[in-house]
């Protein structure tokens, strides 16, 4: 799973498998692929259901988005606009590496052409790219612990990715920092081609939800408009929810 | 006044002779004019299609519209600049621009969408009238859009087809509409073929919640008036906001025509070169002709002074009708050039230059440098070719000189 995934995963809420029980001290030395294996499998899971708030503020608007989220695996998702009441009913649909958008005042389904996925989802910093990316980290980047100890008041472990130049990746780099007590993670730091930073995803507000230790709380800032933001907040998450069948079928994307 | 004549008088002493010379200068004359005239049609003809179509001779953006084209980035008074161009005769339209999706059944694609003013287009460019199918938007907003060929082909749009159109609109939300497509663009340059959807003004606003911004007004005099003068009309008009004459935003087609006009020039000259020979020769024929004549003038104390004057004169003479016959059939060839053209499609199709589209049928632009530059390169060739022989005369032995046959 791509790193730029996450904050996705997170905001589509595919299940947390969170190691239970308090951290014994052999974890403490994981390897580099380790950590970032658990991350990955941090947010892998079976389904999930919820809803989050996404407020995106931009240069020149600001505006909140309460969204409703089904998931299911790694290659499902629909996310459906609750409000505001002009969108109200616009939903995406992903399966697999195809998107589609559901826009209710026209009653109309259109299916997202690859040259839009660099594009920005509903207007948020997410690219659509954010939301079909699957693939591991450990798999695409070459990676070694490059900090571990006290930053910023935290006691953290940093993980410096680095892409394989086969793998099919838009970043140059990427910094993970993840706390060193129970591998949640704290911050990610994305670089483009020419080491640029790009964007900055942090996480906060980590809370028991739906029965599970997660980041309820997601920023992302990019780094050329930093006055610019979106932030995501999980309200409710449901792990391995009951979900009818169709749920992420094209029929029920229009309902 | 008596050389005049007599020269005049020797020129019809042997009427083929000078009327085979005539002939070379007047038609050398001819085609020189006519095709100085298809050279300059073709650079105006280039750059006239390229700015009348769409582009205009000037844009007026904010600063940094073009590098960003951020939907944020509008013209702080456009209705200014409008009626400052209708008050100096000038065709005027302003546009909004704004990036969005086109999607028609389960194929999509991305689109700049152009918020125009049909009237002003139609009044004041040519796109209205450049289109493969269908017609260009109507007056009044009734969500029609006109869009690219390359864009139509990729979705496999026809007339009257429903379109789904979503954009990001300028509060941010999700702008979505229907939209019907009421015509099809001809060929007009890769970027308007591939991504150009035009939609109504009032449309436009509707769709991106765009608050009436203008972020552009084209300005096009249609070769009426210079450029620099349309340049300093929209510098006054609009201070503070980027003035660009198509030469800044067309520098490929800048170049293209600067390029031209070097290699014109040198084609030019060649064929200049090789008229000018063509006549020296047969000027050169028909002084060696006479060398016996001038042979016996010398014999008879002829000065050689006076042999090269009337040889000159005769020279002179003879360039004198010679081109003004050849302004004549030269003026009548670039009239017939320039109404009626040569049609170049079995050639070359239909083409685009630089992004350009290009009319196949080529025609001819009347200019006083062409008729001024033709008769003064054939006086000066006649001449020339006329001093030569005149040395020689003027240096001949009589004795030697008669005995030639």
């Amino acid at each position: 799973m791509k790193l730029e995934r996450l904050g996705l995963i997170l905001l589509l809420g595919l299940a947390l498998t969170l190691p239970a029980g308090p951290v014994r001290a052999e974890e403490i030395k994981l390897s580099a692929r380790d950590i970032l294996d658990k991350v990955d499998d941090l947010y892998r899971g079976q389904a999930s259901h919820g809803r989050m708030s996404m407020a995106i503020t931009t240069a020149h608007w600001t505006r909140t988005l309460d969204l409703e989220f089904w998931s299911q695996g790694k290659d499902k998702s629909l996310v459906r606009i609750l409000a505001p009441t002009k969108e109200k009913g616009t939903a995406t649909l992903r399966v697999g590496s195809d998107l589609w958008n559901y826009l209710p005042k026209v009653k109309r389904v259109i299916k997202l052409p690859s040259s839009m996925m660099s594009a920005s989802w509903m207007g948020s910093h997410f690219t659509n790219n954010d939301l079909v990316k699957e693939s591991r980290m450990a798999e695409d980047y070459t990676f070694e612990v490059s900090f571990q100890g006290l930053r910023r008041g935290e006691d953290l472990i940093e993980v410096t990715c680095l892409p394989k130049p086969e793998a099919a990746v838009v970043w140059g780099k990427v910094l993970v920092e993840v706390r060193r007590s129970d591998y949640q993670p704290l911050l990610l730091n994305y670089f483009d081609e020419v080491m640029k930073p790009a964007r900055t995803m942090t996480f906060a507000e980590y809370r028991t939800l739906g029965g599970r230790l997660l980041p309820a709380q997601m920023t992302i800032v990019p780094t050329d408009k930093p006055e610019e933001k979106t932030v995501v907040e999980y309200q409710t998450i449901e792990f391995e929810p009951e979900l009818a069948p169709d749920v992420f079928s094209l029929r029920n994307l229009q309902r | 006044m008596a050389i005049w004549r007599y020269a005049w008088r020797n020129l019809w002493r042997n009427s083929r002779r000078s009327l085979i010379t005539l002939a070379a200068v007047t038609l050398s004359t001819a085609v020189l004019m006519a095709s100085y005239a298809l050279m300059d049609g073709l650079f105006r003809h280039t750059v006239d299609n390229a700015t009348n179509l769409v582009t205009g001779e000037v844009q007026v953006h904010a600063k940094g519209f073009l590098a960003e084209r951020s939907l944020y980035q509008a013209l702080a008074d456009p209705a200014a600049l409008l009626a400052a161009a209708q008050k100096a005769g000038l065709g005027a339209a302003a546009r909004s621009f704004g990036y969005g999706l086109v999607s028609q059944g389960t194929k999509s694609a991305g689109a700049l969408f152009w918020g125009v003013d049909p009237a002003a287009e139609r009044q004041a460019f040519d796109l209205a009238k450049h289109l493969e199918r269908g017609s260009f938007l109507a007056e009044k907003p009734d969500r029609g859009l006109v869009v690219g060929r390359k864009l139509a082909k990729s979705l496999g749009l026809d007339l009257g087809a429903e379109v789904v159109v979503v954009v990001q609109a300028a509060d941010g939300s999700l702008g979505n509409d229907l939209y019907t497509v009421t015509g099809i663009l001809k060929a007009a340059g890769e970027g308007l073929d591939r991504s150009a959807a035009f939609i109504h003004a009032a449309d436009f606003q509707q769709l991106f919640v765009s608050g009436g911004r203008i972020h552009e007004v084209a300005l096009n005099s249609r070769g009426r008036l210079p450029l620099d003068q349309v340049a300093a009309l929209a510098g006054r008009a609009a201070p503070g906001e980027e003035v660009k004459t198509w030469r800044d935003l067309m520098p490929a087609l800048a170049d293209m025509v600067n390029l031209f006009d070097v290699s014109m020039a040198l084609f030019g000259a060649i064929f200049f070169l090789a008229a000018g020979l063509g006549v020296m020769n047969t000027m050169l024929m028909s002084t060696y002709e006479r060398i016996h004549e001038f042979g016996l003038l010398k014999a008879l104390g002829t000065t050689p002074w006076r042999i090269v004057r009337d040889v000159c004169i005769e020279a002179l003479l003879l360039g004198l009708a010679a081109t003004a016959a050849g302004t004549l059939i030269g003026l009548a060839g670039t009239w017939y050039l320039q109404a009626i053209g040569l049609d170049i499609s079995r050639l070359a199709g239909e083409t685009t230059i630089a992004g350009v589209a290009f009319d196949p049928i080529w025609r001819a632009q009347f200019s006083l440098r062409a008729v001024v530059s033709s008769v003064a390169t054939m006086w000066a060739i006649c001449l020339l070719a006329a001093l030569y022989p005149a040395a020689v005369a003027a240096r001949l032995d009589p004795v030697r000189a008669l005995n030639r046959v």
